[in-house]
């Protein structure tokens, strides 16, 4: 049950060379539709909100096909197929697509940004409609559950009542439990992934540190940068610890040892002397080119303050819950523990709610989700066929 | 397994019960009960692999270790707790039977009898550890940790203090219906909650119900 040493080579389809990858969808749009307002959590009201979605596949007659994937912190509304300009593959185009995990032939898939991101979706890099100006740090604190609200707004305007599924891995766990939890009556099935409840002191750790990396870079100037002078080294930084602590001690081993590769700058000094130093260095640069360095800051709080259970005591809150689960665990994540999803999984069924579980040998840590994955790819499928049938009879 | 076992569990279990099967392999036969008994069923496997194939026949299922406890269920969420074949393999076995009666009300267990004939010969007269067709593997490689014959298993569940409401014995010519602890390779037992706490552990022999078996 663990993925091929090949697959970590590839890794995840995120920020690599991926000139010879096919997709069998082939190229892939999304769109950007304005919906009407919305207020946050924390009290702000935007009057219209921007949401950039991606749908796959074909929504059947009797509407109840629908399967919402829920993106992670670095990911986009692009999830699979190839994008048009650029050519790289959407972030989950391995599970996602004709007889694969999320079956493009039998689901209606449908994948948006969320709220706070920079990917089409109104984020703190958004024109303020007042000024025309980004929003910069005057951005509303963001929450997982406000990600929900958008997604449901976005359900309403493509006039799905129910979806069959919400799936989503790491912070789009968060938002298919939330959605499971504050919606219970417009969803079947709910799939997180490699995520938890609410993070521990630990996980929010790691963030932290990522986001003052970005503080401390003189270009983020309080959030308001321009273009040409964004805090790049920080969100580079940023970007580097988060992606050390989404691979395992097995992962890096396999794919860099010790081995030696010597990067010199523009004076000849050596900036890299081991290949995976010089790994961290293209993560970091390739994800600067396309991240804003605000949207990271607002996203990691939103996942720092997230709990599924802050307005009650679980019990309570479970007890409306009408969707069935299929929670998933990876044993090499140190990021997410399995013990996390142990927890959620005991509470679920406590509330008698009816939950498989399955804590796959996968080895290469958090990122498990994202890599090709073929014992992880056929449990999702089979789940989903089977709930499916299950679920018209 | 025999498959007297099975028929006999399924002769057990009025549709639509709910079902905890501890131990549930492949999910064959939680797949075959969820057919013909119409049952609510859940499956704990502790292999990945096995997990999947019950995925993969729709059933619910817990991946994780029998020996880790059972904490995720509530009390009496269900009203059978299977352990077939599963029971010489736990480290700790009344400590699992203590757990199946808080979120069970009856449990049923399937084992091996140590004190078949061809188990007693095999170490008297052949000097080593027997191989059976119950017993299959050798004694480096398998994954049982006890070795219990019938009359164990009548002593074990009287000083757990649970009641043995039924019982079957089976070898490979079928039913076994007399002199069981020398002639059934397998066992299985329908076991409820007795009048004592299902929690104590009572160290006091009793009288033997069920003499016939003795050998």
């Amino acid at each position: 049950m663990t993925a091929s040493p090949s697959n970590i080579i590839r890794g995840d389809l995120q920020d690599q060379k991926v000139a010879d990858y096919q997709s069998p969808l082939g190229v892939t749009r999304t769109e950007t539709v304005t919906l009407p307002g919305l207020q946050t959590q924390s009290g702000f009201t935007f009057e219209h909100v921007d949401v950039d979605y991606q749908t796959l596949g074909t929504l059947s007659p009797a509407r109840d096909n629908a399967v919402l994937i829920c993106h992670a912190l670095s990911g986009s509304a692009h999830v699979a197929g190839l994008d048009p300009q650029a050519g790289r593959p959407g972030w989950w185009d391995y599970h996602v697509g004709p007889g694969k995990a999320v079956d493009t032939d039998k689901f209606f898939v449908i994948c948006a940004n969320v709220l706070g991101g920079c990917s089409g979706t109104t984020g703190p890099a958004s024109p303020r409609p007042e000024t025309g100006k980004p929003y910069g740090m005057d951005f509303p604190p963001v929450t997982i559950r406000d990600m929900v609200t958008v997604q449901i707004k976005l359900l309403d305007h493509l006039g799905i009542r129910q979806l069959f599924a919400v799936v989503g891995g790491s912070m789009g766990g968060m938002q298919a439990l939330a959605l499971a939890v504050d919606y219970p009556e417009r969803v079947r099935v709910c799939v997180p992934v490699a995520t938890c409840v609410s993070h521990t002191a630990m996980q929010i750790a790691f963030n932290e540190i990522g986001r003052r990396a970005i503080l401390s870079d003189p270009n983020w100037n309080g959030g308001n940068y321009s273009t040409d002078r964004r805090p790049t080294h920080g969100l580079a930084v940023a970007r580097m610890v988060g992606h050390v602590t989404y691979l395992s001690a097995f992962a890096m081993t396999h794919k860099f040892g010790r081995e030696r590769q010597t990067e010199r700058d523009t004076n000849g000094d050596e900036t890299a002397s081991f290949s995976v130093e010089s790994y961290l260095h293209h993560q970091g640069r390739s994800f600067v080119r396309r991240f804003d360095p605000n949207s990271y800051l607002y996203l990691t709080r939103a996942i720092d303050r997230f709990d599924l259970f802050e307005n009650g005591l679980a019990a309570e809150v479970l007890r409306r819950v009408r969707a069935r689960f299929l929670v998933i665990s990876f044993a090499s994540d140190w990021l997410y523990p399995a013990a996390q999803s142990r927890e959620l999984v005991r509470l679920l069924k406590r509330a008698n709610i009816p939950v498989t579980y399955l804590n796959l040998e996968t080895e290469y840590g958090h990122d498990s989700f994202l890599i090709e994955n073929p014992a992880f790819a056929s449990v999702m499928r089979h789940y989903l066929e089977n709930e499916y049938r299950h679920a018209r009879n | 397994m025999h498959p007297g076992i099975y028929e006999t569990v399924l002769r057990w279990i009025p549709e639509e019960s709910r079902v905890l099967d501890l131990g549930t392999g492949d999910g064959a036969f939680l797949e075959r009960l969820v057919q013909t008994r119409q049952v609510i069923a859940e499956g704990v496997e502790k292999n990945s692999a096995l997990v999947a194939r019950c995925v993969e026949r729709g059933l619910v299922v817990h991946h994780s270790d029998i020996a880790d406890g059972l904490d995720q269920y509530g009390d009496r969420t269900f009203d059978f707790v299977l352990l077939l074949g599963t029971f010489q393999e736990l480290l700790s076995p009344a400590e699992t039977i203590r757990e199946a009666f808080r979120v069970g009300r009856e449990v049923i267990i399937a084992y091996s009898n140590f004190a078949h004939a061809r188990v007693r010969w095999q170490i008297l007269f052949g000097g080593h550890t027997p191989l059976t067709r119950s017993l299959p593997q050798p004694w480096h490689r398998t994954s049982n940790l006890h070795f219990l014959s019938i009359l164990d298993f009548q002593q074990f569940s009287r000083d757990l203090g649970v009641r043995e409401t039924a019982r079957a014995f089976f070898n490979a010519r079928g039913a076994v219906r007399w002199l069981a602890n020398l002639r059934a390779e397998e066992a299985v037992s329908r076991l409820q909650a007795g009048t004592l706490s299902q929690r104590s552990i009572t160290t006091e022999p009793g009288k033997t119900k069920n003499e016939t078996y003795q050998i």
